[in-house]
């Protein structure tokens, strides 16, 4: 029989409960405090509800009614510096956090309404309502509030989607020195959920200053807790990853408040993270007005008796008990919050002159009822202006306004041959050394001497702290260089070991990082250079091998820089760690061990934003193209003698294209052929295709031609690889397509059969 | 009675002429006999006599009036008679269908207020920018619409190119940027519609930018872009140069001019060696017809001669024949009356072979287009001093270049060769010709 040893979890995991004494000893201003906030909170959020029921709030109000105590107990007591982020159901997390920043943490209940708290009701309220005036400029609503200012880091629609980001906060918050935290809010449904198990592990790892605040109401919509996971004490999660945690019971402020302080001081130590989980119960349904149990999910019994627990009532009858406030005290603050609350919906709204006895003619979503007189409607001088909805996906480039850009042909210094690669390396070491906020994250960049292919060589050891090997866990590690960007005191160079990782990473490239700045506003920039290799003809198989050019490129936010030369990725690497969107650089394995001229000493020089570069002038066709297909390209115009212009895009993304000089090349070619070498369906050339022939129809003397890989993903037989990915011979097929269509004695050769023709191959 | 002066048939198969200058003003007593009036047709200005005598009513047309043969261009009265009689003598006349020429209704601007002239149903129009007009029915048939390009179709949208003209060799017979410059190549002018049959296409493609001045066509503008727009289109010219040296020549003249009564031209070498060339090689001198190959029993040569009005192509006729003096004197004659627009319409027509010397403008070489329905023409450089490797020594000669333009249909290269060798041999050889 084998001899059994029975293990204990390497971290604590306790549950906290207040006792009479614990109120007895809380600073009577705290419980003030956390009873204004309350109040305020729970009035607030009644009338969301109300101008949903009025049709004014457009999409859904997912009310926190029932929850407030874990936010205001959790929230009270941190610093503006401190941060917060929350999910979908992130109204009282936001407000407590906002509130917390306008009154230094301290609320009169005399005077529980100042100007500054009644202007945090109002633009809270006009955000979700989508009005200019909203923090977010009406963009995010009630699902992505964000106010820098306050520390609070915008929620997030996508369940667990915020959380990586706030770890991203906290490594800036500790590695700045300071004792700041960030609280991350989630729901018990985020409890299983990749991005959470990742940063749970990651923080974990790097020990940064990151409260997991699990509110746990038993609901994932409709789904419950035990329906949904083995271990319904979500708390537990944290101890398969060394990290300490608390259970307390969220209706019950103080309590929150207490566990609160205890994580706080692990936190603030920089001990690592510490995951809280609160029992909390929302009175209503997922969204909207309605209780639960009108769904049938839920009793009306279970819902009585967690509203017995109301933690409105609970820290009023404390205080009461402890002979701080009376009956009318508490009604008093009531009213002023009702009254607040009337204030700002009226400044927003107003009787509709069009409404009629059956309501608004127009507008808003169908209202559960049917409203009579007295019908509201949106200010219509506070919506948006129409014209903002693109303004603002990326920065305006004025940050690189004065660069110094050098192409290679003006380039006065010394210039000595080397590879590719050591450009890679060599001009990052540069940047580090010049600029101390630049960090370096991903899977294995600080050993092997650079990396898998030497990318990040000397780095890790050059610079100690800053070069960091990651998990695997592209979500983790690209969101928390997504909440780097965010917060701005580092700029992360984030890599994905092969582009393919995308999809494993996808919220966060997509989701979070491009679109984050527009959807909270178009002002707050995200200055992320994520780096990534092509890898085709390496044989890595199906899902190592894509051109991830064509997925950013159509993800909006994202910049995509793709030099083909180790003199252009110096400069366009300078240029992406200069402007402060998120920048993919594009390499490829095949250019990496290419030789070429790399400057002997100024590496500071940027390339020209923007501008492609034309590697051969020619009158016959304009052969677009980027990376390593761009040797491709050349060699196949010397072996069909077609006088081609072969244009390096090297700036891929829709802003950054060079219109000017591709449409200078099409207006005298008048046939275009887009080169890639990537598969198909993920392909790069379809909206460039798409785009060129609505700009320069009238210049076109024939259908945009394309180059692409097969359909399927490339396989491991080398073989098979080679014949779905491009080469120079299916370069050589798309052009001598194009001389087909010249027309008349050009074609005296028939066009090689290939897929370039865009069929699909069975 | 008043008596109706119409606008006199001068050239056979037009079928408008112009007038000039008026002779005659109302109020004027006319004899028959009496010009009345310069007309100008797209060849030639002519005076028009008085058919009949009387007094000038009524001008019909003033200076610079187009009409069609057979309009009214004046009215003659007798004593005692009024406007109302030349009211009546005008309003009595009801043009025959003939004289309203057919074009002219048909180009009237399309009601539907669409820019195309397109006859087709507009459904199908819309295909196509073609402007598939309806007096020109010999659109090579490709079924209901023409594939062109974007570009091709932008291109002859402004230029009013007829897309089904040109022949598409792209993918499914689409017409690409390169048939279209095939056909422009072919195009000296650009390509513009029969006044009668396109009103103002010109106009609407062609903005007139402040400081521009569009200045109308003459009628002589409009027949030299017509006649060599179709003769470029239509006919399949090809080219071949010979450098003839030309010392002897020169040096003969010089001998000549010291004792003849009129001076002979360089040029008129020229037309001797070409005469003599036809001579020689009689084959070449024929004209392709849709009926036959024309052989011509003597050879009639157009001079081209340079006006202020535009170019115009007299006719030497017998060159083959004529003594050199003879050629000069009527060379001279001819070129002297066509810059005065004094030539008869005959005078103009008729020609087998052209010349065209731009030698004096200094020009080293150029190739001409084909005056139609000639099937020959020679273009004419500067005589210019040059080395020249004879047996391989190099020595100073004046050579002369001389480019053939020559209608494929009728003559293959070789027998073009030849003849181009005949006249090198004639023109640097000349005493052979002239004696």
């Amino acid at each position: 029989m084998p001899r059994v040893k029975r293990l204990q979890p390497g971290s604590e995991w306790n549950e906290l409960t207040t006792t009479a004494a614990d109120w007895k000893a809380a600073d009577p201003a705290l419980l003030a405090t956390m009873l204004g906030q309350l109040h305020l909170i729970r009035a607030f959020e009644e009338t969301v509800l109300e101008l949903a029921a009025d049709g004014l709030v457009h999409g859904p109000a997912h009310s926190s009614i029932g929850q407030e105590g874990g936010a205001v107990g959790s929230i009270v007591s941190l610093r503006s510096a401190d941060a917060v982020n929350g999910s979908h159901r992130g109204h009282h997390q936001f407000l407590a956090k906002s509130l917390t920043h306008v009154t230094k943490g301290v609320l009169d209940l005399g005077s529980l309404v100042t100007p500054e708290v009644a202007e945090v009701l109002q633009r809270t309220l006009a955000e979700i309502l989508g009005l200019a005036q909203g923090y977010c400029a009406g963009r995010g609503g009630s699902m992505h509030l964000q106010w820098f200012e306050a520390g609070a880091l915008g929620t997030n629609a996508i369940v667990g989607g915020g959380v990586p980001m706030a770890a991203g906060n906290a490594w800036a918050q500790k590695h700045s020195g300071t004792s700041d935290v960030t609280v991350t809010y989630f729901g018990d449904g985020a409890a299983n959920i990749g991005s959470v198990l990742e940063s749970l592990n990651l923080t974990a790892a790097w020990e940064l200053p990151l409260c997991f605040f699990i509110e746990n109401n038993g609901y994932a919509v409709s789904t419950t807790v035990e329906e949904a996971t083995g271990e319904p004490r979500l708390s537990a999660r944290a101890l398969g990853f060394g990290i300490p945690a608390w259970r307390v019971d969220g209706m019950d402020p103080l309590a929150v408040h207490l566990a609160l302080e205890r994580a706080l001081s692990r936190l603030r130590a920089g001990e690592g993270p510490v995951v809280i989980e609160a029992l909390v119960y929302r009175f209503f349904h997922q969204n909207g007005p309605f209780p639960g149990s009108a769904f049938g999910y839920r009793t009306k019994e279970e819902e009585a008796a967690w509203r017995a627990r109301d933690p409105l009532e609970r820290v009023a009858a404390e205080m009461t008990k402890l002979g701080l406030i009376d009956e009318a005290g508490v009604a008093a603050v009531r009213a002023q919050a009702v009254e607040a609350m009337k204030a700002a919906a009226a400044a927003l709204t107003e009787q509709d002159p069009d409404a009629g006895p059956h309501g608004p003619r127009t507008g808003g979503s169908r209202p559960p009822y049917p409203p009579g007189p007295g019908v509201r409607r949106i200010r219509p001088s506070l919506w948006p202006d129409p014209a903002f909805v693109d303004v603002g996906i990326r920065g305006d480039l004025s940050e690189i306004a004065g660069a110094r850009a050098v192409e290679q042909p003006d380039f006065r210094g010394e210039l000595t041959r080397g590879k590719f690669i050591d450009a890679v390396a060599r001009v990052m070491d540069r940047r580090m050394s010049a600029d101390e906020r630049i960090v370096v994250l991903g899977e294995d960049v600080h050993k092997l001497n650079g990396g898998t292919n030497g990318a990040t060589k000397g780095l890790a050891k050059k610079f100690p702290g800053r070069v960091l090997g990651t998990p695997i866990s592209e979500n983790a590690f690209a969101g928390l260089g997504g909440g780097l960007a965010l917060d701005g005191r580092f700029r992360p160079v984030v890599e994905f070991m092969y582009p393919d990782f995308l999809w494993v990473a996808a919220d966060q490239v997509f989701n979070q990082i491009g679109k984050a700045r527009h959807m909270f506003g178009g002002r707050n920039p995200v200055p992320l250079v994520l780096r990534t290799k092509v890898a085709m003809g390496t044989g890595y198989g199906s899902q190592h091998s894509m051109d991830p050019a064509g997925i950013f490129a159509t993800s909006v936010g994202w910049r995509i820089m793709a030099p083909s030369t180790p003199y252009d990725y110096v400069g366009m690497m300078n240029t992406a760690l200069a402007i402060e969107d998120p920048v993919l650089v594009l390499e490829h394995v095949d250019l990496y061990g290419t030789e070429g001229d790399i400057p002997a000493g100024d590496l500071d020089y940027q390339i020209p934003f923007g501008r492609a570069a034309v590697r051969r002038a020619g009158r016959d066709v304009t052969v677009l193209t980027y990376l390593s297909m761009v040797s491709h390209a050349a060699e196949a115009i010397e072996q069909t003698g077609i006088d081609a212009e072969l244009i390096d895009l090297r700036f891929l993304d829709r802003a950054s294209l060079d219109w000017e000089t591709i449409g200078e090349s099409v207006r005298k070619t008048n046939a275009v052929l887009i080169v890639e070498q990537g598969g198909l369906g993920t392909s790069y050339g379809g909206w460039l295709a798409d785009e060129i022939q609505r700009r320069f129809f009238d210049w076109l003397d024939q259908p945009v031609q394309r180059v692409t890989g097969g359909e399927a993903a490339p396989s491991i037989s080398k073989v098979l690889e080679r014949a779905a990915i491009a080469q120079t011979s299916d370069v050589v097929g798309g052009l001598e397509r194009v001389r087909a269509a010249f027309g008349g004695g050009s074609s005296g050769r028939e066009a090689p059969a290939s897929r370039t023709s865009g069929e699909v191959r069975r | 009675m008043a008596s109706v002066v119409r606008m006199p048939s001068v050239l056979a198969g037009a079928s408008e002429a112009a007038i000039a200058s008026w002779l005659v003003a109302p109020g004027d007593s006319v004899a028959v006999g009496q010009p009345l009036a310069e007309i100008e047709t797209e060849k030639a200005l002519v005076e028009y006599a008085a058919e009949q005598a009387g007094v000038v009513g009524r001008l019909v047309l003033a200076a610079g009036d187009t009409g069609g043969i057979g309009d009214p261009i004046a009215v003659l009265v007798a004593d005692g008679e009024t406007d109302a009689d030349i009211d009546a003598a005008l309003g009595s006349e009801t043009p025959a269908p003939a004289q309203a020429p057919a074009p002219t209704v048909a180009a009237a601007p399309a009601p539907s207020g669409t820019r195309s002239m397109d006859h087709r149903p507009p459904e199908k129009a819309v295909d196509g920018p073609s402007t598939a007009n309806g007096q020109q029915p010999t659109a090579p048939e490709r079924g209901s619409r023409i594939f062109a390009s974007p570009l091709v179709r932008k291109i002859a949208g402004e230029r009013g190119i007829d897309l089904a003209a040109i022949a598409g060799t792209g993918p499914n017979g689409r017409i690409v940027r390169r048939d279209l410059e095939q056909f422009l190549a072919t195009q000296p002018e650009r390509v513009e519609p029969e006044p009668v049959q396109t009103p103002a296409p010109v106009q609407a493609s062609t903005p007139v930018v402040a400081g521009d001045r569009l200045v109308p066509h003459t009628p002589m503008r409009r027949a030299i872009a017509r006649r060599l727009t179709e003769s470029k289109a239509t006919t399949p010219h090809f080219y071949m140069v010979t450098e003839c040296v030309v010392d002897e020549l020169l040096e003969l003249r010089k001998r000549i001019n010291e004792s003849s009564p009129v001076k002979i031209s360089v040029n008129d070498f020229v037309v001797m060696a070409a005469g003599a060339a036809f001579r020689d090689v009689p084959e070449a001198n024929v004209t392709w017809t849709d009926e036959g190959m024309l052989e011509h029993g003597s050879v009639d040569i157009s001079i081209a001669v340079a006006t202020e009005g535009g170019l115009v192509t007299p006719v030497l006729r017998g060159v083959d024949g004529k003594r050199l003096s003879d050629v000069a004197r009527e060379s001279q004659d001819l070129a002297r009356r066509a810059r005065e627009r004094r030539l008869r319409q005959d005078e103009l027509e008729g020609g087998t072979f052209s010349i065209s010397n731009l030698g004096m403008y200094g020009t080293l070489e150029f190739s001409g287009i084909i005056n139609p329905p000639q099937s020959g023409l020679l273009a004419v450089g500067a005589a210019r001093q040059q080395p020249v490797v004879t047996d391989g020594a190099v020595t100073v000669a004046t050579v002369m270049r001389c480019t053939l333009s020559i209608d494929h249909r009728a003559l293959d290269g070789a027998l073009a060769a030849r003849w181009l060798a005949a006249f090198t041999i004639r023109l640097e050889h000349p005493l052979g010709t002239i004696v």
